[in-house]
Formats: C-alpha cells, structure tokens, sequence
C-alpha cells in the first residue's frame, strides 16, 4: 500500500510539473528548416513487409539524392510496429517529438503519426493507396495541412490490359484479397470496375486470414479462367499456395506488384515500390527546404514497367505477345 | 519529459482494458479471448458512428454496448451452450472481424478532421499529452469507482463468489450461469468502451487493431500484482491501472535504449514471462529473507 501511494504521488507530482514547466500546446513552435545542422527524419513503418521494406529504402535514396546522407547531416530514427496497432501511437509520439520531419509506410501508421504530430510537423507519405479516403489529406491535388507525400494507386487499367492481351478467350476473372486489408480491398474494387467496364465478368472473392487462402482459391478456380492477385498483404505473403493451387487447373495467376512475380505470377505491369519511397524521399528534403507540405500536392506514381516470369510461359504453356515480351526485355524484367 | 507525459496518458487509456479483464480474468477465473473481438468492436462502432455525424459521447456509449453485447453473446453460448469458455471466446472473437467490416464498410475508417472527445478546446490550451492523461485518466477514475461499487452490493458480491466457488455459490442459491454472463456483459462492454477511447486517440478504426491486446491487459494485471504485493480487492483495482502505466513505461525505456522494434514482442514477452515467474523466483532465491533482512545485513 505504502509503495503505491509513492507511485500515484511520484506520478501525480510529475504531472503537476510537467503541466507548469512544458509549453503551452498552441504555442509551440515550428522547429523545421534547419540551415546546416544534421536533420532529424523520423520513418514508422507498419510492419515487415517486402513491400513496405522496399519503400523504406526507396526513401532514404530519395533523401540521399537530394544531398542528405545518414552520419552527415541526416539521422533518421526508424520505428517498425510489426503489425502490432497497440504500439504505433507511443512510437509516433516518440517520433513526433525529436523529428523534424515524419515519414508514415502504410496507412495505420501515417493516421497514427498525423494524429500524434503537432501541426506544425511536417509528415511525408510513403505509398498510401488512398490519402484523400484515409482522412489523411483534404484531396489530393491541394494538400492542404502539415501532410503530403506519394500515392501508390495501382496502374489497375494497364494491368487488365495486359491480362486481356495475353488471355484474349478468358471471359471470368477471379480477384482474391483479405477482407481486413485496407489496400487489398482498394484495389480489389477499383480492378472488379475496370473488368466489368470491359465487358467481362469479375468475381470477387475474400479471405479472413492466409489460412483460408487454399480453400477459397480452389472454390475460385473452379470458376474462373484467369486470376488476379491485387495489392494484399495476406495474399502477398502466401503467393505461392495461390500459385500452386491456380497452376494445378493450368490457370494463370496476374499479381500487381513486383514481388508477386518472381513468387510465381505469370506477368504485371508494376509500379517499383523502391521509386515511390525515392520520391517520397525527395519530396521529405524538399519540404525540409522549406516547401509547404499544404500546397504541395501528392505524387501519384503512375508510370511502371512490365515483368514476366518465363518459367510459368513455360509451365502454363502460355504465350505473352511480342510487343509486350520487348518492351519487358528492355524497360522491364524477365526472370528466366 | 513530453514522452514520459505520454507513456501515463496511454497507460490511464489502456488501463480500462486491464481493469475490464481484471473481471474476468481475476474474478471469474477464466481467460476470455473475446476481447480481441470486442476491442475493435468497440472502436468500429464510435468511429463510424462519429463519421455519420453522431456526438462523441453517444458514440462512445454506443461503443460500450457494442461490446457488452459481443461479451453477452460469450456468456450465452458458455452457459446456455456448453461450449467451453476459451473456444467461446475465439468464436465471438473471429465473428467479429467479419461484424467490423460490415460496420465500417471496409477495414479502415479515419478520424481525422472529425469531433472527438481529443479535439475538445480546453485540451489546445493544455501542454501536449495532458488530453490523454484527462480523458484517459477521468474515464478510468470514474470507472473503478462505479466497479468498487458495484462489488460491494449484494450482487457484487454474488458475482464474487460465483469465481471463488461455483458450487458454493449455488448451494447459496445464486443463479451462476447469469452472474458469467453478467460478468462476461460488463467485461467486454469496458473493452468495447477501452477500444471507443483508443480509437479515438490514435484517429482511426483498424480491422486489425484487436491483434495482441489481450497480452496488454494481462501485463496491467501482473505487473500491478507484482509490484504492489498483498493487496484488498480495491486496491488490486488501483494496482491494475497503475501497472498499466508501468507497463508504458517499459516499452518507452525500450524504445529510448535503441532496441531494434523487431524485437519488441519478445522483450515484452519475456518482461511479462519474468513477472509471472517472479513470486517462484522470489521463494527459491530466499529473496525475500534478504530484502526483509537489509542487503548489509545479509552481507555480514
């Protein structure tokens, strides 16, 4: 008893100093744009995720191209939750409060840093599929708060293309994605309408967690004729079951994003996650310059490069016409 | 000192869960999973419902009977159901995901630019964090109270007994099944009320954001056990909130010492693992004889 009313008065004394010492919410002032010294850059990564690593490199490069190098003038303070929600709030407060500048990778942890930053702290996006619908920015175009950075909306409509390209017959098309997956969900949706705009017929079908994915992909592919894996993280991670049970039927699998095709996709068109982190990265130093992240409108990467898995040309005995196979072969990748 | 602020406004905040798992958990004897479900339960429902332009307040109600009912659905299939109480919980619990996502409308909806309890007037006058201590720490206030209360009438106390002896408690004529489902209502209405507030301090509703908080309600409940010894029922109350706050602070020393994030689950696992070992430790190492003693004194 004794040992806790020390604790509740040591707590309760702390409290009424801080409350006295600490200055006032509104009065704080705005502490970016240091002229020489080494800049503070704060990255909350949501979780480890081949993805979002990417990105987390993709932005330290684009701050090293715009001349800030970690050990000169940069320190970059990196927090990754792993997935973990209940701990973003006191790393981005942690952040928040020795960091010039914020960078949020997925967006649990972009709200959280939004939420815990003053607003007077500017916060760069790093791949958010949608700022706007998250609450994050005001639209797109016209920021206009402390927030700003890039969006990585997938390129849906080339994707399809190159899809009806390659299978020009197929009439049904299975989408897959994890129900409690923000992203997956998205971009789920925003293909399902390109598919129907084109005529055909998307069907739609979710998991609640990995472990469902063998089950629901082979109710799927008993129905369709070809499958599209959307920007999922669950289903990212478990790729090759998805490939193993579509490949079984001789059906291809289409991913959205780079990592998908080596895993066993037979071809995309992506956008490099790495890019979108870099011009993350360079909008974070210029903004640091001075910039106003207000009227600093979001960067929507759009252009990307094909990649094709010619071990799965092989597999599903499957042709990619030739414009196509070039244009990988000289702006994109073909794994062999 | 700003972190320090706000490792106490997110204990107070996080200590409701403790204090509502302290009643299932420490009371009634058992481990309910429901949690995970009503937590994000909770948060889903106030966020969506403030989003549709309903005030914080009803919203955060609405929030506590969210997750009374998912706790009341629990009760029923445990006692009416003869399901075994942790199979009960992970079934209302995975039922749930599926309930946020019709709720929400998608996995993720967003606070920010909206009115919340957080983005009241008096708190911008105040320094940063001190809304989180206020809220979290008037919330919790009032919460025990009304708890402390509740457990010293009549039926307060049957509840009690129910944990201690069912089979003495129903020779007393006490209906045990009902008392479960009370307990099990009441639980999991503070969780859902838990995840209203939290939500609205971090600014949004996740699917996900259910994912190992039952680890951090019982870190609340060991901790204070471990720290404050022998105490008398109200005094546990208190000592959960406060161990909730300590349990804060660990995390932040973690973060301040510069340990890779990657490795947080597992240090938190192994603080939580060592308080739990502590009482064994403590008899087999004589610790006890040597602090009664004095070091010195044991030294000569």
């Amino acid at each position: 008893m004794k040992r806790m009313l020390a604790f509740i008065s040591a707590i309760l004394l702390f409290l009424g100093v801080d409350l006295v010492v600490a200055p006032k919410a509104a009065s704080q002032t705005n502490q970016t744009a240091p002229k020489t010294e080494v800049v503070h850059v704060g990255i909350l990564q949501m979780m480890t995720h081949p993805a979002l690593d990417q990105i987390h490199q993709g932005v330290v490069a684009g701050l090293k191209e715009e001349g800030l190098t970690t050990g000169k003038n940069l320190k970059i303070d990196f927090l990754n939750a792993q997935g973990d929600q209940s701990n973003l709030k006191t790393m981005s407060q942690q952040l928040a409060n020795k960091d010039s500048l914020l960078v949020g990778i997925a967006t649990p942890a972009a709200q959280a840093l939004a939420n815990s930053a003053p607003k007077t702290t500017p916060i760069i996006l790093a791949g958010i599929s949608t700022p706007a619908t998250s609450g994050l920015v005001k639209s797109e175009a016209h920021p206009g708060g402390n927030i700003t950075g890039t969006s990585g909306l997938n390129p849906v409509t080339k994707q399809f293309e190159l899809m009806h390209a390659v299978m020009p017959h197929a009439k049904k098309i299975g989408i897959i994605y994890t129900s409690s997956d923000h992203g997956g969900q998205t971009n789920a949706h925003a293909f399902a309408r390109v598919v129907k705009q084109a005529g055909l017929i998307p069907k739609l079908y979710t998991i609640s967690n990995t472990n469902d994915l063998q089950q629901v992909a082979s109710q799927m592919v008993s129905q369709v004729d070809m499958v599209y894996a959307p920007q999922d993280n669950g289903v990212a991670s478990a790729m090759k079951t998805l490939v193993n049970v579509a490949n079984n039927v001789n059906i291809p699998v289409f991913p959205c994003a780079e990592t998908m095709v080596p895993d066993g996709g037979l071809a995309s068109y992506v956008i490099s996650q790495k890019e979108m982190g870099r011009v993350a990265g360079v909008m974070a130093a210029k903004v640091l310059r001075g910039k106003n992240p207000a009227t600093y409108p979001v960067a929507t990467v759009k252009s990307g490069y094909y990649m094709i898995n010619k071990k799965e040309m092989r597999k599903l005995h499957i042709k990619i016409p030739a414009a196509i196979m070039r244009a990988a072969s000289q702006h994109g990748k073909v794994i062999k | 000192m700003n972190l320090i602020t706000s490792s106490i406004g997110q204990g107070l905040l996080w200590a409701l869960l403790g204090i509502a798992l302290f009643l299932t958990f420490r009371i009634l004897n058992f481990a309910d999973m429901t949690v995970e479900g009503t937590f994000p339960l909770g948060a889903a429902i106030t966020v969506t419902a403030i989003t549709k332009g309903v005030s914080p307040l009803v919203a955060t109600l609405l929030g506590f009977l969210g997750g009374a009912a998912g706790g009341l659905i629990t009760g029923l299939l445990y006692t009416k159901g003869k399901i075994p109480i942790l199979l009960a919980g992970i079934l209302v619990m995975t039922g749930c995901l599926s309930v946020n996502l019709r709720i929400m409308g998608g996995s993720n909806v967003s606070l920010l630019g909206q009115k919340t309890f957080f983005s009241a007037k008096i708190f911008q006058s105040l320094p940063r964090y001190f809304d989180s201590v206020l809220i979290g720490g008037g919330t919790i206030i009032l919460i025990t109270i009304l708890i402390a209360l509740f457990l010293e009438t009549d039926l307060g106390q049957a509840f009690i007994v129910t944990g201690d002896n069912q089979m003495m408690a129903r020779s007393l004529g006490i209906n045990t099944d009902n008392m479960t489902i009370l307990g099990l209502s009441l639980s999991n209405g503070l969780v859902g009320l838990a995840g209203a507030l939290i939500a609205q301090s971090n600014g949004y509703a996740d699917a996900n954001m259910g994912i190992g908080i039952i680890v951090i309600a019982l870190a609340s409940i060991i901790i204070g056990e471990v720290v404050f010894g022998y105490l008398t029922l109200n005094q546990r109350l208190i000592a959960v909130i406060l161990g909730s706050i300590i349990y804060r602070f660990v995390l932040l020393i973690v973060l301040q010492l510069g340990f890779s994030t990657n490795d947080l689950n597992l240090i938190s696992a192994i603080i939580l693992a060592v308080c739990l070992m502590l009482p064994t430790l403590r008899h087999a190492l004589k610790l006890d004889g040597i602090l009664r003693k004095g070091v010195s004194q044991y030294g000569k």
